[in-house]
């Protein structure tokens, strides 16, 4: 029932000495004896005894002795006493060495216990999220579909989107599912009747992105500004690509003064160009008075109507195509006298000088591909050739070359759990879709729509085996294995070499399962990890959206928000493809830019939009150096030391607060007063009340040593209100640290506590459930068996896929 | 007593758009049988159609008061005048300091847009927002918000965010609703993804959907039987899903003979203003006939619009002209522009009244506010309004009538005056001082 039940234990998974316990007595290396139960006698049972009750608690009666008799309690002890927060303050306390060799003590025995008797835990019926099926069609079908536009978003839960007990099922999102089927069955088959009205579709530049430079490695070299779009044509047909270009407010094309050369390009070859603007005998409208007074009226009609004739119709085959419109890259020189850079109003009116045009000329604002028009055929498409594995050359020859597909496809979609009834299922539909359409693919298009709604394809399902005792612990099967692997690095189904293993009954065997986990971490398809786990631990999927109000942070855009996104994503797929230990992450002294987010850290000597490797140090050594992180975590208008404090504490140091109690008053603004406070200052005000001390005094003090940085994450040296930073802090414990390398160290002093953090959030997520007591035996075991090879991560992916909650299962109880 | 499916079936012929073709709807049909037993109490809806950057007053007023002369914007509506109500003197709130984003921003809220750069907007519900609440059970869709152009992201009027001249209705104080401008996106909202609307592939596409779930069902039901407690759950969330879709297919199905004129999907934003104002008015007069949804607002331009409409030679762009500095010429073309907004909206109505609705037509069951929210657009004028009342109000609107009320009333009064009428308890709205007396 675990994982269902909704109490979130996303667990505090260590957070020693954020509270009070001296670095000394963490680091003393403590040998694990039997706990000593004079300590609870005469720090605990105060409270926690039989007649008090406190917390449900009572250690007088409790045997320190068997400790395996109650792992759940015990864990929550040892918890309690690492992390320093009982017994409460102002009570009288043990002595820190003590009371980490009692809580060391505890684990072990636990641990021990859990060995005799493993609690593996039981994950419910686990309905593939939207990333999960984009990736399975893609593997299952050789398509690639833009899973938002087709199903909602995900319920997340303790910051994972793969929880099973939260991922639901409703009419509305199953009315999803079965619209999807239909189009992605029809768009793999390649069904001879879509029409327009199916396929067309409009892709949109986003509008907070200036188009300044080559956007994408799909546009040419020495191209600026425009759109590459990888479209899937559904047939050998015509197709028409209508071009807009951004307009300002009042619907003026923007950007027009001088002449723009627009190239239209499929696959990389070009097949139109355009010249757009340019047209200097007439006159607009005085800058400041645009929109206001009409320039000569036929400047006007040119200005509102410029892009009309950006129309190409063109041939294509059926598949995916890449369709690339930009504009030729040209030097220009502002002439006259140099203008100030407009914001607010002036960027918003002015067709000259603004964003998300600008001096460079015009940009484009949609791209729709239209069709197919004139079909000849269904052309040869990659899925075409992934599916039809056979081509029946006579009537009589098509069941059998159905049942083969089907079986086939079957096969994957349901990752091997497949019997004679599934697929005789999917070869009624076959049957039906063969009569209805009079045609071999229509049936095979009928039977994949089936698939794609069944259970066993939208669902991962795992099943006790028959006869066994109920609650019992026992190993999942290789098959069920395989999926686990495959969903945990990959966020998709298995391959065929994982299937193969496990019809084999070998992918448990300890050479193989290694051999494919890295093989697995290898993979492209890999890159999940990155997408869906990093990005999720890190909390980057709050990086605020881009909006033009930029009256403080004018260099804040889509182009630079995308940039800290890259860099971020760039880095730890580096760090996990070279396997480096993952303390690396906080310790490594390179990263990935273009230009533009090297301009924005003011690193010189780096032209060009593509990223690159290049070396850092001080400051951007790190993830602690990487804006994505540093903006995330900041307000519109401010940096926020307690929302940086708090995502270290929650996602580096395992040691969330809880969330703030409710009717608490906004910190006052620094205009509100005579004098302007500093945030250091203002925030101070939070240890003045005890209820909000006794998180603040662990999160505040964390958050400013990053004060250093902007809310953009731009290196500074004063403050909001002008004051020198101080990045000075001190944690309850005495431990002081100044500034981003005062937290790395911190957090890197204490490898194991930090390889425990993201071991449990790696945990939660390879499980798709919330992490809780019963599973700190399997993550202390993780991070203990990857301290010899420093931590790497092929070793902590390694030791979680042979921990036991993800090798075992337990029976209904 | 039977009565035999008297509403049915009305297939009318769509124009602009090819083949009248018969469509059923999902969750939306009633059967006959009980809509008959509701025709004394017809269906009332709610329309509003918004005009941005003000409108010629001199050319919109008619100088009679009661029965009224037609003027040169409002003569394109002359097949209508006796089912128009034109009201004078409205007020929409004092100068705020972003004219245009104010203009349209309190049309319906009567609050003025919040003043901030920022990222948090603000200004109060809307009326029509407030009748969307009162009919949401009863239809698949609250309301529908439409426009005939794109959104903008950031800052518009006077560095004030674009969300204030791109919407009028707002489903809450922090929650403004974006217009749609996609007729694609609009089809697909109102009727899935069908692309092809003949009936009889879409009664066939419904049946195909029924073997689908009848035999994922069966699936469902194998793997029940060996799964544990806690996935059992799962799996009945699963199967709930599956009944409660076949139920609505089921209620399509039994009331086949419904037929409806359809339009196929369209394929995206047409290339013409014409062509696009078209196709968003067939979409709506749909929507009200499948009764999907009963309160649509329509912006026929976003505030600050600077469209040209070449169609009537008018070339400069709709918001800098405005700004005429009583230059009788640029007057006379803006003028022109307005009328042209009232071709439009004149063939809704054409629409409307040829759309057979219970005991009449749509016409006879709706009320439409049409105007804007700004008087003189050269000076930004938030006094004296354009706007009127068109339709029947299910019984409860009579046409044909110039009402002049006392300068500086409230637009407020006028949105008291309608929700009663449209079933909305509320004494008040906004800033409203009283109900509209002889509306």
């Amino acid at each position: 029932m675990r994982g269902i039940a909704a109490p979130i234990v996303m667990i505090a998974l260590a957070g020693a000495g954020l509270t009070g316990v001296p670095a000394a007595a963490r680091n003393a290396s403590v040998q694990p004896t039997t706990p000593d139960r004079s300590l609870l006698d005469r720090y605990c049972v105060s409270c926690h005894n039989t007649r008090q009750q406190t917390a449900g608690l009572a250690f007088d009666t409790k045997d320190v002795g068997r400790v395996g008799t109650e792992p759940r309690t015990w864990e929550r002890v040892a918890r309690q006493l690492r992390s320093g927060m009982m017994p409460p303050p102002g009570s009288p306390r043990p002595d820190p060495v003590s009371s980490q060799a009692f809580a060391a003590a505890l684990e072990a025995e636990i641990d021990t216990a859990a060995a005799a008797s493993p609690r593996p835990g039981r994950p419910v019926i686990h309905r593939l999220n939207r990333a999960e099926y984009a990736n399975a069609i893609r593997d299952l079908l050789d398509i690639e579909i833009d899973a938002s536009s087709l199903l909602p978003a995900d319920e997340s839960l303790g910051g994972f989107d793969n929880i099973g007990g939260v991922l639901s099922i409703s009419p509305s999102l199953l009315e999803r599912y079965l619209s999807a089927a239909g189009k992605i069955s029809r768009l793999a088959v390649g069904d001879p009747t879509i029409g327009p009205a199916f396929a067309s579709k409009t892709y949109e530049a986003p509008q907070t992105v200036f188009q300044d430079a080559r956007m994408s490695e799909d546009l040419p070299f020495g191209s600026r500004g425009g759109l590459a779009v990888r479209h899937h044509f559904p047939l050998d047909a015509e197709y028409v690509c209508r071009i807009r270009l951004r307009r300002n407010i009042l619907g003026y094309v923007r950007g027009l003064t001088d002449p723009h050369l627009l190239e239209v390009r499929l696959d990389g070859t070009r097949v139109k160009r355009f010249t757009i603007g340019g047209n200097r005998q007439l006159a607009p409208a005085p800058l400041s008075f645009t929109g206001v007074i009409p320039g000569d009226p036929q400047w006007e009609a040119y200005a509102l109507t410029a892009d009309e004739g950006l129309e190409i119709r063109f041939r294509a085959t059926a598949g995916p195509h890449v369709v690339a419109v930009s504009f030729l890259d040209e030097a220009f020189e502002p002439e006259g006298v140099l203008q100030p850079e407009l914001t607010g109003l002036g960027l918003a009116y002015s067709e000259f000088s603004s964003a998300p045009s600008g001096p460079w000329g015009p940009s484009v604002d949609t791209v729709s591909i239209d069709g197919p028009f004139h079909a000849t055929g269904v052309g040869e498409t990659p899925s075409r050739r992934r599916l039809l594995s056979c081509r029946p050359a006579t009537a009589d020859h098509e069941e059998a070359c159905a049942r083969q597909i089907i079986s086939t496809v079957a096969r994957s979609g349901y990752r091997g759990t497949v019997d004679d009834k599934d697929v005789n299922r999917l070869i009624d539909f076959y049957r039906a879709g063969r009569k209805d359409t009079a045609s071999f693919e229509g049936g095979i298009q009928a039977a994949v729509e089936r698939l794609l709604v069944d259970p066993r394809f939208l669902f991962r399902i795992e099943r006790d085996p028959p006869d066994i005792a109920r609650g019992s612990a026992y190993h999942i099967s290789d098959v069920e294995r395989a999926s686990r692997l495959s969903f945990f690095l990959w966020s998709s189904i298995p391959d065929d070499p994982l299937l193969e293993a496990a019809a084999r009954g070998t992918l448990h065997e300890p050479v193989t399962l290694e051999t494919h986990v890295k093989r697995m971490i290898a993979d492209d398809r890999a890159s999940a990890l990155v997408d869906n786990f990093a990005v999720q631990w890190l909390a980057l999927r709050q990086l605020r959206p881009v909006t033009l109000d930029a009256e403080i942070f004018t260099e804040y855009d889509g182009n630079l928000r995308d940039a800290f996104l890259q860099e971020t994503q760039r880095f730890v797929q580096d760090q996990l493809r070279q396997d480096r230990s993952v303390l690396d992450l906080l310790t490594a002294k390179y990263t990935f830019v273009n230009e533009r987010l090297a301009r924005h850290y003011g690193i010189r000597g780096v032209y060009g939009n593509h990223y690159r490797r290049i070396a850092v140090g001080g400051e951007r050594v790190g993830l602690l150096g990487h804006g994505s992180i540093l903006t995330a975590t900041s307000y519109p208008t401010r940096t926020s030391p307690v929302l940086r404090g708090r995502w270290l504490l929650d996602t580096l140091l395992g040691a969330p607060p809880p969330p703030p109690p409710p009717d608490i008053p906004a910190l006052p603004s620094s205009g509100e007063h005579d004098r302007k406070l500093t945030m250091r200052q203002r925030t101070e005000q939070h240890r003045r009340n005890p209820a909000c001390a006794s998180c603040h005094v662990r999160m505040d003090p964390l958050g400013f040593a990053l004060e250093n940085f902007d809310a953009i994450g731009r290196w500074r040296t004063t403050g909001e209100t002008g004051e020198p930073i101080d990045a000075a802090g001190a944690l309850p414990d005495g431990t002081t640290f100044r500034g981003v390398s005062g937290v790395r160290t911190l957090v890197t002093s204490r490898p194991e506590e930090f390889v425990r953090v993201l071991t449990g959030k790696l945990m939660t997520y390879a499980l798709g459930r919330a992490v809780d007591e019963d599973d700190m035996p399997a993550i202390r075991a993780v991070v203990r068996e990857a301290a010899p090879g420093n931590y790497r991560w092929s070793a902590l992916m390694l030791g979680i896929v042979r921990s036991v909650p993800f090798t075992m299962r337990q029976a209904e109880p | 007593m039977i009565v035999t499916k008297r509403s049915l079936p009305r297939r009318t012929l769509l124009r602009g758009l090819g083949a009248a073709i018969a469509l059923p709807f999902l969750d939306s049909m009633v059967p006959a049988l009980t809509r008959s037993v509701k025709a004394a109490a017809p269906i009332h809806r709610l329309s509003v159609v918004y005009v941005p950057n003000g409108i010629v007053m001199s050319d919109w007023t008619p100088t009679a008061e009661g029965a009224y002369e037609l003027t040169p914007i409002l003569r394109p509506l002359a097949s209508f005048q006796d089912r128009l109500i034109v009201l004078t003197g409205l007020r929409n709130g004092p100068p705020n300091y972003a004219v245009h984003g104010a203009a349209s921003t309190r049309f319906l809220t009567t609050e003025p847009p919040l003043a901030s750069t920022g990222s948090i907007v603000e200004a109060g519900i809307s009326a029509d927002q407030m009748v969307a609440k009162h009919f949401a059970r009863e239809t698949q869709l609250a309301s529908l918000e439409l426009s005939l152009e794109s959104p903008f992201a950031g800052v518009c009027d006077v560095g004030s965010s674009c969300v204030y001249t791109d919407t009028i209705s707002w489903r809450s104080r922090t929650t403004p609703l974006p217009m749609e401008h996609n007729p694609r996106v609009v089809f697909e909202r109102l009727f899935g993804e069908a692309d092809t609307t003949d009936p009889k592939a879409r009664l066939a596409r419904l049946a195909s959907r029924r073997s689908l779930l009848d035999s994922v069902a069966d699936s469902i039901a194998d793997l029940r039987q060996q799964l544990g407690g806690a996935d059992r759950v799962k799996v009945n969330e699963h199967l709930d899903a599956i009944r409660d879709i076949e139920r609505q297919i089921q209620k399509v199905e039994e009331q086949g003979a419904r037929e409806l004129p359809a339009v196929e999907r369209p394929a995206g934003v047409p290339a013409t203003f014409l062509e696009q104002a078209r196709l968003m008015f067939d979409l709506q007069v749909l929507a009200y006939q499948s009764d999907l949804t009963r309160v649509i607002t329509f912006m026929m331009g976003r505030e600050l619009s600077g469209r040209s409409y070449p169609e009537i030679g008018f070339y400069e762009g709709h918001h800098p002209t405005s700004h005429h500095q009583n230059d009788p010429v640029k007057i006379a073309k803006l003028t022109r522009v307005n009328a042209h907004h009232a071709v439009q909206f004149a063939y809704f109505l054409e629409r409307l009244r040829s759309t057979a609705d219970g005991d009449g037509s749509l016409l006879d069951h709706v009320t439409i506010v049409y105007g804007g929210g700004m008087s003189d657009g050269n000076s930004h004028s938030p006094d004296n309004l354009p706007i009127l009342v068109a339709g029947g109000g299910a019984g409860q609107l009579k046409g044909g009538r110039h009402l002049r009320f006392p300068e500086g009333t409230p637009v407020a009064n006028l949105h008291a005056t309608l929700l009663p009428k449209l079933g909305v308890q509320a004494d008040r709205f906004g800033n409203s001082t009283g109900a509209l007396s002889g509306l």
